[in-house]
């Protein structure tokens, strides 16, 4: 994957006090107009917490139904390095 | 110092500035971003979802009185810039406050108020070089796939004849045409080089899609491979170096076949191949007030809102010093075009090269690149052109 720094970044910066509500809000509504996003993906950091370590890898939530990051009780709180991605229908084709 | 001379006399100051952290210094290309909403669904780019607290015009007002006649190079971004319902008034301001050499505006040329609102641009900023750049991402139903929209290619065709009618009447507007060069279009580059060859814009310019925190694309696989993407820009640069261009013109195609260069160095060797300037020369305002040094790191340097609207008080203050230690410690590299070409102004061997470049006498036509280069297949309109 190009940038693979940039991968890594993202993950290593604090997360705003909304994050979550914010980044799964915007894919709610890139599904509900029809965009290429298909759901949203929770890709947890290299140092997780167990609770994100022990969610099912890759699975692609619908954000009304997503883990709420940072989870709860994650012992780096807004530093917490898990970060959820869009997944698109190109990927989806992709890998299937 | 809202001329070109102003902004090269700066140069010298801007490199002492990035090693010394002296003297201090306003941006002279900053981006604008006054609201993410877009009316384009692109394969790649997810802008369009997100929804912001957006800056109003009187906070914009105060926010480009801080920054005074220091900028040169404005980009107004977006979303969809043209479709922001107050672009003009915002244009206005940005005129009044900074009297900028330059002001960008890409567009996807959707909307059918397009050309009337870029009239009122041009006409209310006369000293100002207004370029209004028309996405294009493949000829016909390929662009309409890539940039979700059905019918999107009709319209840009519409508005790109109706801004070069514009253009004709206002001699501060240039239009050209934009492609983001990403794994979707890359097979079919030629195909736009040779549409936007005979299109009648003012120019050409290719981007190549990367991540972006901004664009929420981090981790998606849009960016070609390096060889995809060596491939085609050689095609790109074949057609550039074949056209003869004086003045100006000269001077900003050889910039961008240097750019082209940079990014296929970027991509091969994954290094910040030329000092990056992002956070000292460019900065981007995004549209709730959070000043970052570039939308790529999207690092987040402050918001105006607490900062009583005073840009100097975050480009001067404290947290930006971890961030320029970062960039300076090539921490991250980016083929971003709007840094890139403010980093090759500031980099010496490619000022040399452009300025050889410039200079060498009677630069010999080469013939390959369009003669080569396939004819797209003619559209209804282009053949009722006809």
């Amino acid at each position: 994957m190009a940038f693979d720094w940039l991968n890594k970044f993202h993950h290593d910066m604090e997360k705003g006090p909304d994050y979550a509500v914010k980044t799964l809000a915007a894919y709610r509504l890139g599904m509900k107009a029809k965009g290429s996003i298909v759901g949203v993906v929770v890709q947890p950091a290299p140092n997780c917490c167990d609770l994100a370590r022990n969610l099912p890898a890759g699975k692609v939530y619908h954000p009304d139904h997503a883990p709420v990051l940072p989870l709860p009780n994650c012992p780096q709180g807004r530093r917490c390095g898990c970060v959820y991605r869009p997944a698109m229908t190109y990927q989806q084709a992709e890998e299937g | 110092m809202n001329s070109m001379a102003g902004v090269l006399l700066r140069v010298p100051l801007f490199k002492l500035y990035r090693q010394f952290d002296w003297p201090r210094m306003l941006p002279i290309n900053l981006t604008l971003s006054p609201s993410p909403k877009c009316n384009s669904r692109c394969l790649t780019c997810n802008i369009w979802m997100k929804r912001e607290d957006e800056l109003t015009l009187d906070e914009w007002d105060k926010v480009l009185a801080s920054l005074g006649r220091a900028p040169y190079y404005f980009t107004i971004s977006g979303g969809e810039p043209l479709m922001y319902p107050h672009v003009v008034e915002l244009t206005q301001l940005t005129y009044e406050h900074c009297r900028p050499g330059v002001i960008t505006i890409p567009t996807n040329g959707i909307l059918p108020t397009i050309p009337e609102r870029v009239e009122r641009i041009a006409r209310s900023c006369p000293k100002s070089q207004v370029i209004i750049n028309l996405s294009l991402d493949g000829v016909g139903e390929k662009h309409d796939f890539i940039r979700g929209v059905v019918g999107n290619f009709k319209k840009f065709e519409q508005r790109l004849e109706q801004l070069l009618s514009l253009r004709s009447r206002l001699s501060n507007l240039t239009v050209g045409i934009h492609s983001v060069v990403s794994v979707f279009s890359v097979g079919h580059l030629d195909e736009i080089i040779a549409y936007a060859h005979q299109s009648g814009a003012d120019q050409f310019i290719t981007e190549i899609a990367e991540p972006r925190v901004e664009l929420d694309t981090v981790g998606l696989p849009i960016t070609p491979s390096p060889e995809d993407y060596a491939k085609a820009i050689d095609r790109l640069i074949a057609y550039v170096e074949s056209k003869r261009f004086t003045g100006l013109a000269r001077i900003t195609e050889a910039f961008r076949v240097e750019y082209y260069k940079l990014v296929k160095r970027i991509l091969d060797e994954q290094d910040q191949v030329i000092a990056c300037y992002a956070g000292w020369v460019s900065a981007h305002i995004y549209s709730d007030g959070t000043v970052w040094p570039c939308c790529v790191r999207a690092d987040n340097l402050g918001n105006l809102r607490d900062h009583n609207y005073d840009f100097k008080e975050i480009w001067f203050g404290e947290k930006i010093k971890e961030v320029r230690r970062s960039i300076a410690a090539k921490e991250c590299h980016c083929p971003l075009a709007n840094a890139s070409y403010t980093n090759m102004l500031h980099d010496i061997p490619t000022l040399a090269r452009v300025g050889a470049k410039v200079l060498r006498p009677g630069n010999k036509r080469q013939q390959t690149a369009i003669a080569d280069t396939p004819r797209p297949a003619p559209t209804a309109e282009m053949v009722a052109k006809k």
